[in-house]
């Protein structure tokens, strides 16, 4: 209890590492309140006073010896799980998952979707594993981006523009580098190949699946039309400008109608319409033709309507009194 | 997706629902009578019935002779059959009061609209109702009352009875329900009024040679003109050249009398129910002016199928408005006219006498029946009088605190307030 350092063994020694930092050595027993943080780069644990002395001005690279990885405290965050490696694949799942993001619908047959989700594991598991991180690595930045061009072909175009001007990720981050490593970034970022073209033309979207459907970007909105398309198309009449009559000459000059809106073209268009709508409309044949449909034999009706009658109910409405 | 101004029509609750053949209006009204006579008849023993038991010790020889008091104004002899309305008098009962409803229109100076759509109500109403189960009397004042409201014209309910003699708001709005019920709610009539000026605007446009023709038009608009100046007074007369001005004239004139045949003899007949408001403005245009009606026609319609159809559509309908009384007023002889109206008053006068002998007795007083439809009727039973009274009086205490600036007093949670 003492002196748990001294301790030996599997479990309790991962309490004492646990318990004592890494980097200033402060332990628990002297700051009860010691939290420790890890960042998703490297893994390595510290506490957070370390965090905030090391890293609150900037990137910096991983204090832990042999590791020399560049960090920032923004990236910095406590564990969710006690075993490292855990944490660490969840981490590169969730990001793999976040990428290959296709399900069974988007194939065409299941073996294709098997084969895909074959390979989102082997690329998983090579992160995981790290074999091949960088070209893995690569080639999934480049599916993404392809994804993200296919979906809305206007966000890549964008992105491509801004990248040109505004500095990089990973330009800033040298910044605080020496100079020869800055020297040597800036060499290989300048001639480094453009990832959508490849030498043969085709864009390279870095994994190729076989029966994959093509994502087609939703359609655009079409303007509201409160009428559904329909129309109304006068056939007998065809409207005019303006009619020259001494009885409208009034109310066409009227300062009141003016002032609320009222259009004298209105009047026009309702007054033709209202004369010829209607005007074709034979109401004895066609009456007859929409009835014969309903059916209806009239003089079953009237004796019908002779048998209801003595009861104190109409046949066809409802009394109120 | 087109609609043509005959798709716009066929859409309409007038089309739908309140067109019809002549045959089938027959037989509608025939229905309509013996409905109601069934049921003044059943009514009527009922009544007899009853007061037969009430009376029991009263002797056989008064029964028989005496006039049964019934209600107070419904003398209904024992022993005789109930002499009811035949479908023609039930129709010219109506007819009588879609005139009377002219002349309150007029008296009250309503618009045109307003008046016509009062007519079609009381038209389409005693379609599907008898006006021996419903008076026409009580029912008119309400159907003006109604078309006034749906027409927009807002003549406040006050004002509308205190013009009328004899008139209470309670006697105007009782009826109110059962009517709109009865046309079914649907409140919109089509009337030839704003066609007719359509069809005037177009015709004057014509004659000046202006007008914009159809693309299947055969004529120019100088053609059109041409042979409009040339045409006859008369149809099959002989053919006349007027300057432009003159044929204007000719048109308003035309118009003129289309929209006097369209407010009277339109609207006292069937018109409504057998024709579309477009082929009633036509045939009033007709009857103003034939051989410029025919030509309107011909330029809109080149001969085809349709064009002989619509002229025999349009001359059936005329025939119709000017069978009607009213449109021959103008051209009869003074002595005449005072002794068809004598003739005519004479024969109103019979029928509401008859119609008043075989009214439903349980539909008399639609005021009183209204009453008992609304939550304060003590005539229902289920409540007993103190208690309604009571109800109303906390009611109409508690109604007049929430008129108050800071509204009702809150309920106090003690029941203080409660006892």
């Amino acid at each position: 209890m003492s002196k748990p350092a001294h301790r030996a063994g599997g479990a309790p020694k991962a309490a004492v590492d646990s318990d004592i930092c890494p980097v200033c050595k402060s332990s628990r027993y002297l700051n009860p309140n010691m939290k420790f943080l890890v960042n998703p780069e490297c893994y390595h644990k510290m506490c957070e006073s370390c965090v905030d002395r090391i890293f609150s001005h900037g990137p910096a690279p991983c204090p832990i010896a042999g590791c020399k990885r560049t960090l920032r405290k923004m990236r910095f965050r406590e564990q969710t799980f006690e075993d490292l490696k855990v944490e660490r694949e969840v981490d590169i799942r969730r990001r793999v998952a976040k990428v290959f993001n296709k399900r069974e619908e988007d194939f065409e047959t299941l073996k294709d979707y098997n084969d895909y989700l074959e390979t989102v594991e082997e690329v998983t598991w090579n992160l995981i594993l790290k074999i091949d991180v960088e070209a893995t690595e690569r080639r999934l930045r480049q599916f993404e981006e392809a994804q993200k061009a296919e979906l809305n072909p206007n966000v890549a175009r964008r992105e491509t523009q801004s990248d040109s001007s505004a500095p990089s990720d990973a330009s800033r981050v040298v910044l605080k580098k020496g100079a020869t490593q800055r020297k040597a970034l800036s060499a290989s970022s300048g001639n480094t190949p453009n990832p959508y073209s490849s030498q043969d033309g085709t864009e390279d979207t870095g994994f190729t699946f076989r029966g994959l459907k093509k994502r087609t970007a939703p359609e655009p909105q079409k303007p509201f039309d409160p009428y559904s398309g329909w129309s109304v198309e006068p056939q007998f009449y065809i409207l005019q400008d303006d009619y020259n009559v001494e009885w409208l000459t009034q109310s066409k000059n009227d300062i009141q109608h003016l002032a609320g809106g009222y259009n004298i073209k209105d009047f026009y268009s309702q007054a033709l319409c209202e004369a010829f709508s209607g005007f074709g409309v034979f109401i004895e044949d066609e009456i007859v033709a929409r009835d014969r449909q309903v059916s209806g034999d009239e003089t079953l009706a009237t004796q019908m309507a002779a048998t209801a009658g003595t009861g104190a109910k109409d046949v066809r409405m409802d009394d109120v009194f | 997706m087109r609609l043509t101004e005959d798709d716009l029509y066929r859409t309409s609750t007038q089309y739908k629902h309140w067109s019809f053949t002549p045959s089938q209006l027959a037989a509608q009204r025939r229905t309509t009578n013996i409905q109601a006579s069934e049921r003044v008849k059943a009514a009527v023993a009922r009544q007899r019935a009853q007061r037969s038991l009430l009376d029991a010790s009263a002797s056989e020889s008064e029964r028989a002779g005496s006039g049964v008091e019934n209600g107070g104004d419904t003398p209904v002899r024992v022993d005789k059959e109930v002499n009811c309305l035949t479908v023609t008098e039930e129709k010219r009962l109506v007819d009588v009061f879609c005139a009377r409803a002219l002349d309150l229109g007029k008296f009250l100076k309503f618009p045109t609209e307003v008046t016509a759509t009062g007519i079609q109500f009381l038209r389409r109403f005693y379609l599907f109702n008898s006006p021996m189960t419903y008076e026409p009397q009580t029912i008119s004042p309400c159907a003006m009352f109604v078309a006034n409201k749906v027409e927009n014209h807002g003549l406040p309910l006050e004002r509308y009875v205190a013009v009328l003699p004899n008139m209470t708001t309670d006697k105007v709005l009782a009826p109110e329900y059962l009517l709109v019920q009865g046309l079914r709610f649907n409140f919109q009539v089509r009337h030839p009024f704003n066609g007719l000026k359509g069809g005037h605007l177009e015709m004057i446009e014509m004659a000046r040679g202006n007008a914009n023709l159809l693309p299947n038009a055969e004529k120019t608009k100088e053609q059109l003109q041409q042979e409009m100046l040339q045409l006859p007074r008369k149809p099959n007369g002989p053919a006349q050249s007027l300057s432009v001005a003159q044929l204007e004239k000719r048109i308003e004139n035309a118009y003129g009398f289309a929209s006097i045949v369209l407010k009277g003899p339109a609207q006292l007949t069937d018109a409504y129910f057998l024709y579309t408001p477009s082929q009633i403005w036509f045939t009033a245009h007709l009857l103003a002016d034939e051989p410029l009606t025919l030509f309107y026609l011909s330029a809109k319609v080149p001969t085809s199928p349709i064009h002989s159809k619509i002229i025999s559509t349009l001359r059936s309908c005329a025939d119709l408005l000017s069978s009607h009384s009213s449109y021959t007023t103008d051209q009869i002889s003074k002595e005449e006219k005072v002794a068809r109206e004598k003739k005519e008053k004479e024969e109103v006068s019979a029928l509401i006498k008859k119609a008043k002998h075989c009214r439903d007795p349980d539909k008399i007083d639609l005021v009183k029946l209204n009453l008992a439809q609304k939550r304060d009727a003590v005539a229902g039973g289920s409540l007993e009088e103190s208690k309604a009274k009571r109800r109303k009086l906390e009611r109409e205490g508690y109604q007049k605190e929430s008129d108050d600036f800071w509204g009702p007093e809150l309920k106090k949670a003690n029941g203080a307030k409660v006892a």
